[in-house]
């Protein structure tokens, strides 16, 4: 990372080994901790006494947050996202949060519409209408 | 957000663990020793997922420890200045409040709440707007930006603004 003072992740500046890693959205974050909090609660009685703060809190945040409950619809989230040139970090971002208009997307994830970028408002608007389409259809 | 990511850690084994079970071993220490970690560069180690690679082992000179190069997956929270993310009250006093995103705490200074509202205290500490139809109290869902973190050696703190479009409660638990 080039500094602390760089990291401005409305800029994507968030470091090249992090912008590179796969980011997860909340629902994908459930999916993989409610799968080890049950494959711990199988082997022992009591998993709360296994698991450390941070997955405690951090399996009790996803949850609460999780726009997508539904295994399928998590699947299909990425996959539309994915369809539209954003990189990883933006994808989880509009996954997390799902703006419902172009001005709110943007102002979620200003590097959507930095120069050089692909992105007219139609395109936003059409993105944003596949995500509530999902929504509806869960 | 959290990331999935390759972390590397050279993991120290008493030969008493040495035998068949080496691998099981080594693994249930690298989970008690690493899950729930908090690091500056990669954030809260939440949970490991997958073991990559065990390199060869090493034995140290005079104690008999054999020193493994361990590659493993695993979810990590990492908060960055600008993200925008959702967050849980936990705490509101006239300084501003507190929040919660996962294993994070965010301070949101009453600077960076909107003018319009006020602090109101008594049994539930508050923000409200004149009008009284927006709410910040203890359990309130918010979305937030980060516009700050400090990370010392096991925890990372973050600074958060309200004050921005789009940003404030999405939630409130009394009319909820």
């Amino acid at each position: 990372m080039s500094g602390e003072e760089e990291e401005n992740a409305a800029e994507l500046k968030i470091g090249d080994e992090f912008l590179k890693a796969k980011c997860l959205m909340n629902c994908e974050v459930a999916l993989i901790l409610e799968h080890k909090y049950d494959q711990l609660q199988q082997m022992s009685d009591d998993p709360r006494n296994q698991v450390s703060q941070v997955f405690e809190k951090s399996l009790q945040y996803v949850k609460r947050f999780s726009r997508y409950k539904n295994p399928d619809a998590v699947k299909q989230v990425r996959e539309i996202l994915s369809r539209y040139q954003l990189t990883e970090f933006e994808l989880c971002v509009l996954g997390n949060l799902c703006p419902e208009t172009v001005e709110e997307a943007i102002a979620m994830v200003p590097s959507i519409k930095a120069k050089g970028r692909v992105h007219d408002d139609d395109a936003i608007d059409k993105m944003l209408n596949d995500l509530a389409l999902i929504k509806k259809f869960e | 957000m959290f990331f999935h990511i390759v972390l590397e850690r050279n993991m120290q084994l008493h030969p008493r663990h040495f035998g068949r079970n080496l691998r099981e071993n080594l693994v249930a220490k690298l989970m008690k020793d690493v899950e729930g970690t908090c690091s500056g560069q990669h954030g809260f180690v939440v949970a490991i997922t997958g073991i990559e690679n065990i390199g060869k082992g090493l034995i140290r000179d005079g104690t008999g420890f054999v020193t493994f190069p361990v590659k493993y997956q695993c979810v990590v929270f990492r908060p960055f200045k600008g993200e925008i993310l959702e967050a849980v009250v936990t705490m509101v006093n006239k300084m501003g409040f507190f929040a919660e995103a996962g294993p994070v705490q965010i301070f949101v200074s009453n600077h960076l709440i909107p003018d319009d509202m006020e602090f109101q205290s008594g049994d539930m500490p508050n923000y409200t707007t004149s009008d009284g139809s927006v709410k910040i109290q203890k359990d309130s869902e918010v979305r937030l930006k980060i516009i700050g973190t400090r990370v010392d050696a096991t925890e990372i703190f973050c600074i958060g603004t309200i004050k921005d479009d789009f940003l404030g409660v999405i939630n409130d638990p009394a009319t909820a």
